[in-house]
């Protein structure tokens, strides 16, 4: 029996991909893995629940998170996301990560690190939404937690997850307004 | 000309005193005051309130009268009706704003007659139609129950309902036309002690059919109708008699198991479902809900219904031509097969990753489509409101999780979304490919 493919075609981290023979059915976080190396995105629950497999969709109203375990390859024929491997500088090696991933550094977030490149999509799209629309300095903290809240970890809590992605963001010029 | 001076003097008084006559009623029929007496103290023996709190749960007082979150019984719980909003009463204790002042008389009077004290009437919100043929001693138990219950002084909200509608004494009239004191229908045939059981948990107590049946334009129910089903809400309350329950493929097992654990191959409760399984269904002993099944199912059916584990292999009658033996289709059957296409493409791309590419879902975490109800009803309304609204999570009694469904409506155009639902009620559903864009717009705004 040969499973019946598709030809796929899309842009990954500014890149074009495709086209490739993908088969119906297969679903993202499997296709960036298997067909690309693009291991980053990691396979937690498989039903939607722990968002550690989300990658960034660009579309005309911005950017969001969409979960790659769930969703199939095939949703995303023409469309653009960034993985969690695109969000660095790159020159050859990776030459400087963005603010939010050196914050968590910073901060300690994570201990065994399988949620982080879930956390690290998430806290992007909270970044790009807020550069967009800021919000008051008083409504950072709950902004983050209602943003961040769907992310699942199992070591170390959540608390320097938030803080590191709080202080990011009022750190940042343009995201925040007096109030 | 004096005489008809008079005549026209007369009738001008006679036309005051009416309308006096109707304002004074129209005032005195919304007086919610509580009665001018002591507050009522309530013995009963500890056997006997656990009968009542029995009781109260079969008949779902608190489906209405507590919120999520709220006190027991302190009411609160918006029933949004084509007429207004009324909310439940707080029927604790409270001397002010409960019932701690009424009679177990008056208690009896507004559960079966829907007349509250000082002659007040209740909307028939209060399924006081259903609650008609209670005994007098499982209205007694009730209300030693709930008078034993905490006080709360939460204050009752007035009903959001406007002009004229709002004067109760208007329900003088409705009751006149609709308030039918013969028994209430039944959809089966039976007539054994557990049948009739049934017929009193299900008709009177458990009030099933102010969901489950049609209604008329001014709210009322429609026996020639009884239990086939009926959008009051968002969602559609399917059709729950005998012949709707095996289209749908139940059996009495997965009835009784759907009404102890809000689980069952067909179906999870969901929407306002949930909440009856979750305060009165699940308490319920044994006998009573087979009872309740052997009502719905008739006593010839009960205990015997078909098998349905499998429901893409016996589809309902909708595919004439074919039986049950002929091998079930690969592909979406015939014609249908271009035509849902792009659902499949759809459903593999955003739904086949919780709910299988078999529609088998994941036990205990994820719903099976294949079989499940939503699909195999005729009318889509439920199946479209899922896609596009989601669905909370919720916590099933015996603690299964389910986590909350995304909703599509930003995801999937109208036609996308009616391409999904006609891939998922060939499939799996037995039903034609007749969803059209028109129909999910008009269930977007719901």
């Amino acid at each position: 029996m040969t499973i019946p493919t598709r030809p796929l075609s899309l842009t990954i981290n500014g890149k074009a991909v495709g086209p490739i023979d993908v088969p119906d059915g297969l679903m993202m976080v499997d296709f960036l893995h298997e067909y690309l190396n693009l291991t980053g995105s990691r396979f937690g629950c498989g039903i939607g629940v722990c968002h550690a497999c989300t990658v960034i969709l660009d579309g005309p109203d911005g950017s969001e998170e969409i979960r790659s375990c769930i969703t199939g390859a095939h949703f995303f024929a023409g469309k653009s996301i960034r993985t969690v491997e695109g969000l660095a500088s790159r020159q050859g090696g990776v030459i400087a990560i963005t603010p939010v991933q050196q914050s968590y550094l910073d901060h300690y977030s994570f201990q065994c690190g399988y949620c982080t490149p879930g956390f690290v999509v998430g806290a992007t799209v909270l970044l790009e939404r807020l550069a967009c629309a800021p919000i008051p300095r008083s409504r950072v903290e709950s902004v983050v937690s209602e943003a961040m809240e769907r992310h699942i970890c199992r070591c170390t809590g959540y608390v320097r997850y938030y803080e590191a992605v709080k202080d990011t963001i009022l750190s940042t010029p343009g995201l925040t307004v007096e109030g | 000309m004096a005489f008809s001076r008079h005549t026209g003097t007369l009738a001008i008084l006679v036309a005051v005193a009416i309308v006096a006559v109707a304002a004074a009623a129209a005032m005195r029929g919304n007086d919610a005051s509580p009665p001018h007496r002591r507050p009522q103290k309530v013995q009963a023996e500890p056997g006997r309130l656990l009968r009542g709190e029995y009781l109260a749960r079969a008949a779902d007082c608190a489906a209405c009268h507590q919120v999520e979150g709220g006190q027991a019984y302190a009411g609160g719980y918006p029933l949004r009706t084509p007429f207004g909003t009324i909310y439940g009463t707080n029927i604790t204790p409270d001397p002010d704003h409960g019932i701690g002042r009424w009679t177990a008389d008056e208690f009896h009077r507004a559960l079966t007659e829907g007349k509250a004290p000082r002659g007040r009437n209740l909307y028939p919100a209060m399924p006081y139609t259903a609650y008609h043929a209670m005994s007098r001693e499982d209205a007694d138990l009730i209300y030693a129950y709930l008078m034993n219950q905490r006080p709360s002084p939460r204050p009752n909200r007035e009903p959001d309902i406007p002009f004229p509608l709002d004067l109760r004494v208007l329900m003088w009239g409705w009751n006149l036309l609709f308030f039918d004191r013969d028994p209430l229908p039944a959809a089966s045939r039976g007539q054994s002690p557990q049948w009739l059981r049934g017929q009193y948990l299900v008709n009177v107590l458990g009030h099933c059919a102010e969901c489950h049946t049609p209604r008329g334009r001014l709210g009322q129910l429609q026996r020639d109708y009884w239990l086939q089903g009926y959008a009051l809400g968002r969602y559609m309350a399917p059709d729950i008699t005998p012949e709707g329950l095996a289209r749908n493929g139940w059996n009495a097992a997965d009835l009784q198991r759907f009404m102890r654990t809000g689980l069952a191959p067909q179906a999870v409760a969901s929407d306002e479902m949930y909440p009856v399984i979750v305060h009165s269904s699940r308490y319920l002993g044994d006998e009573d809900l087979a009872a309740m099944t052997t009502f719905l199912l008739g006593d010839a059916a009960s205990g015997a219904g078909p098998d349905t584990r499998a429901p893409a292999r016996t589809p309902p009658q909708e595919s004439p031509g074919k039986t049950a033996d002929q091998p079930a289709p690969a592909a979406p059957p015939g014609a249908d097969g271009q035509q849902v296409e792009p659902g499949r493409q759809t459903y593999l791309n955003l739904c086949a990753g919780c709910h299988g590419a078999q529609g088998e879902g994941r036990p205990g975490t994820m719903p099976a489509l294949a079989g499940n109800t939503s699909l195999r009803m005729e009318d889509p309304r439920n199946l479209i409101m899922a896609v596009l609204h989601g669905f909370p999570g919720n916590v099933m009694p015996g603690a299964t999780t389910f986590s909350p469904m995304p909703g599509f409506s930003r995801r999937l155009d109208d036609r996308e979304v009616a391409g999904l639902a006609n891939y998922l009620r060939t499939q799996w559903g037995g039903q034609s490919a007749d969803v059209t864009a028109e129909e999910v717009r008009g269930l977007r705004a719901q």
